[in-house]
């Protein structure tokens, strides 16, 4: 009883047909994408002057970063709500820094060093001490939020100079492009190259399915989600250092809306390629999808509160449509 | 194990709560000695019963063991429904109805979408939150709401006093009773458990497991109604941040009295409350800053959550401290 066995008496139209539906299950959220540029810049052509792409390319790259780790970490079944206040510490720790006189190097390294010893707490306290990875993580998060704040006494730290992403900041390539998605999509181009053709990304599913079954073939269950929640946390505060440069300030409350942010564009990307499970290019096209929907909410003068509950209302038709698409691959399992 | 050892343990684990509660105590009386003045006292009362009625829903949540992190959402929305219906002009009792029927609704809401049609908990939740959060600006915009709030009588649940103590920790005291007797001496607080601690057995025992998931966010979101009303009493208006503060101090008392005590009940809470609402108000009237109480919080949450984990307790066996307490225990080497 083979799931991928095909009758050989299937038509050619059949075939098409079916190639079609998996083509459209897998990209509909461009398509989407696509369509919610065009109705946006209809009524809004500012959407397409080059000012506007800067800004929605550069928020873009931040949220990327912000998420690429947490994407994996949902896909291992594990939740991360640290990420956003670990960019908050990692921001003020740089603009802190800065303030010391230590010169942008030092003030970075001391940035991802907080990232990587609260991806070191977190994963201790989850894959070692078999913690709630969501107690251990809103905790984390508690301290990472109170730690931001102190180091500025509760108010913003200003940068005065600028430092060595700057450059990268600027909009490039005919006025439309900062450079820094360069990098950001080179970095996730090699975590799509590790979920879809090492192991380590089948493992990462695996965890999701059935842990014990995972850890008892030998795979090395705690190393792999110490270094998932090692690899989230350094994302994040990749991109509370790239916050940094870009607001020219440690900003102690920044962290706060990009939970829910970094939560919709990873399971709404999980609707696609995928279905049901994240995955980076679903990441990829989620967060340019909302970045799009933002930017024209700005544009068409919806005030925040409004776009807040198109998020929640978003993020919960992703959760819905997932399970329905999980609950239909599950028949047609039973059903082969 | 035989019932009476159980017992003993139970009554061990409350004694050292006790012991642990006073130490806390003199520690902050001896650093501070405001700590144990009349205001102080009525202070912590008074925050103990918004952060214990809060802690209370989460309880049940926790119970059948899920988590609900619509809470500020769910306390904004709900807070500024309530000023909204007093600001109309109507009574108190018909404000409180509104907030309570917002609290069960979205609390079915989430229910169901969690047990019924199986949504993840956490994400379901995080995303309800935010619509409500939202939702919390559709009156003013986001601007404060306080009129009428004096002529209704709302600040009496604050203030007014019966019996020497607040109106205040009379309504959490009394909640909490009524939740003691249910959870621990009715059939239904058995199905709770039963459904948190084994679904499948629960349900081929007859329990509707389903329906117990839904009716405990029903009840986290009618506590947090509450409890974000006893916040405008104590402030007089209602803003859309109300119950931003909310949330962390509920996990902790929860997660901190289920630890010290031995499992989650609806006495747990309420010690684990009490000692989190001591420590953050002693920690103000000590003079640190605000930013700091949400890392101290977090700081206990952990350390107790770690010091009570089966890993660390697997560590002090390892050292030859458990022997002493668990010689009985079978297939353990003496």
């Amino acid at each position: 009883m083979t799931m991928t066995m095909t009758k050989p008496a299937e038509s050619h139209r059949h075939r098409t047909r079916r190639r079609l539906s998996r083509l459209i299950t897998n990209l509909w959220l461009v398509a989407a994408l696509v369509v919610l540029t065009a109705l946006i810049a209809s009524q809004r052509p500012q959407l397409l002057d080059p000012g506007n792409v800067v800004a929605v390319l550069k928020s873009f790259s931040i949220m990327v970063m912000m998420v690429l780790g947490l994407t994996w970490v949902i896909a291992a079944g594990k939740i991360d709500v640290s990420f956003m206040q670990v960019a908050a510490l990692s921001n003020m720790l740089c603009a802190w820094g800065l303030s010391q006189g230590w010169g942008w190097w030092p003030a970075i390294g001391a940035g991802l060093a907080a990232g990587l010893a609260v991806g070191l707490l977190n994963g201790w306290l989850v894959a070692v001490m078999r913690l709630p990875a969501l107690i251990v993580t809103i905790s984390t998060a508690g301290l990472c939020a109170s730690l931001a704040a102190a180091l500025g006494k509760g108010t913003v730290i200003r940068i005065a100079t600028p430092g060595p992403v700057a450059s990268l900041l600027e909009p490039q390539l005919g006025g439309a492009v900062p450079l820094i998605v360069l990098p950001v999509l080179a970095l996730a181009a090699l975590a799509w190259f590790v979920q879809e053709r090492l192991s380590m990304g089948r493992y990462i599913y695996a965890m999701a399915q059935n842990e014990t079954a995972v850890r008892s073939v030998g795979i090395p269950v705690v190393g792999l989600t110490l270094l998932l929640f090692v690899f989230s946390a350094v994302c994040a505060a990749l991109a509370g250092v790239i916050l940094a440069e870009n607001l020219a300030s440690g900003q102690p409350m920044i962290g706060g809306p990009y939970l829910i942010n970094g939560l919709t564009v990873v399971l709404l990307g999980g609707m696609m390629v995928h279905v049901g499970k994240p995955n980076i290019l679903g990441t990829l096209t989620a967060t340019l999808f909302i970045g799009v929907l933002f930017s024209g909410a700005a544009l068409l003068g919806l005030p925040d509160y409004q776009r807040q509950i198109i998020q929640g209302a978003l993020l919960l038709t992703g959760l819905v449509v997932a399970m329905l698409a999980a609950r239909h691959h599950g028949e047609r399992r039973k059903g082969g | 194990m035989s019932g009476f050892q159980d017992n003993m343990r139970q009554s061990a684990r409350g004694v050292g709560f006790l012991a642990l509660v006073i130490a806390v105590g003199a520690a902050l009386a001896i650093a501070e000695p405001r700590f144990l003045s009349s205001a102080s006292l009525n202070g912590i009362a008074r925050h103990m019963a918004a952060n214990g009625l809060a802690a209370l829903g989460l309880t049940f949540v926790v119970i059948v063991r899920r988590f609900d992190l619509s809470l500020p959402g769910v306390a904004a929305f709900a807070g500024m429904s309530m000023g909204a219906v007093i600001a109309a002009g109507a009574p108190l009792w018909v404000a409180v109805a509104a907030g309570i029927a917002i609290g069960a609704a979205i609390g079915m809401v989430s229910g169901v979408a969690i047990s019924r049609f199986g949504l993840p908990d956490i994400v379901t939740t995080i995303a309800v939150g935010s619509i409500c959060a939202g939702m919390a600006f559709l009156y003013t915009g986001g601007r404060s709401i306080f009129q009428n709030f004096f002529q209704v009588g709302i600040t009496d649940l604050n203030d007014a006093r019966l019996m020497g103590l607040g109106v205040s920790l009379w309504i959490l005291l009394a909640i909490y009773a009524v939740a003691w007797f249910v959870m621990h001496r009715t059939r239904t607080g058995v199905a709770f458990y039963a459904t948190g601690e084994n679904p499948v057995a629960a349900h081929f025992s007859g329990i509707a497991t389903k329906r117990y998931v839904a009716l405990a966010y029903v009840l986290c979101g009618v506590c947090t109604a509450l409890a974000v009303l006893l916040i405008l009493a104590e402030s007089g208006n209602a803003e859309t941040n109300k119950g931003a503060n909310l949330m962390m101090p509920a996990y902790a008392g929860v997660f901190l009295g289920a630890a010290i005590l031995g499992g989650t009940s609806v006495l747990a809470t309420l010690g684990g409350i009490l000692l989190i609402t001591m420590l953050l108000d002693g920690f103000a009237l000590m003079g640190v800053p605000y930013y700091y109480s949400d890392g101290m919080i977090s700081l206990i949450l952990l350390a107790g959550v770690l010091a009570f984990s089966d890993t660390a307790r697997g560590w002090l066996a390892s050292f030859g401290i458990r022997r002493a307490f668990r010689r009985s225990a079978p297939g353990e080497k003496g």
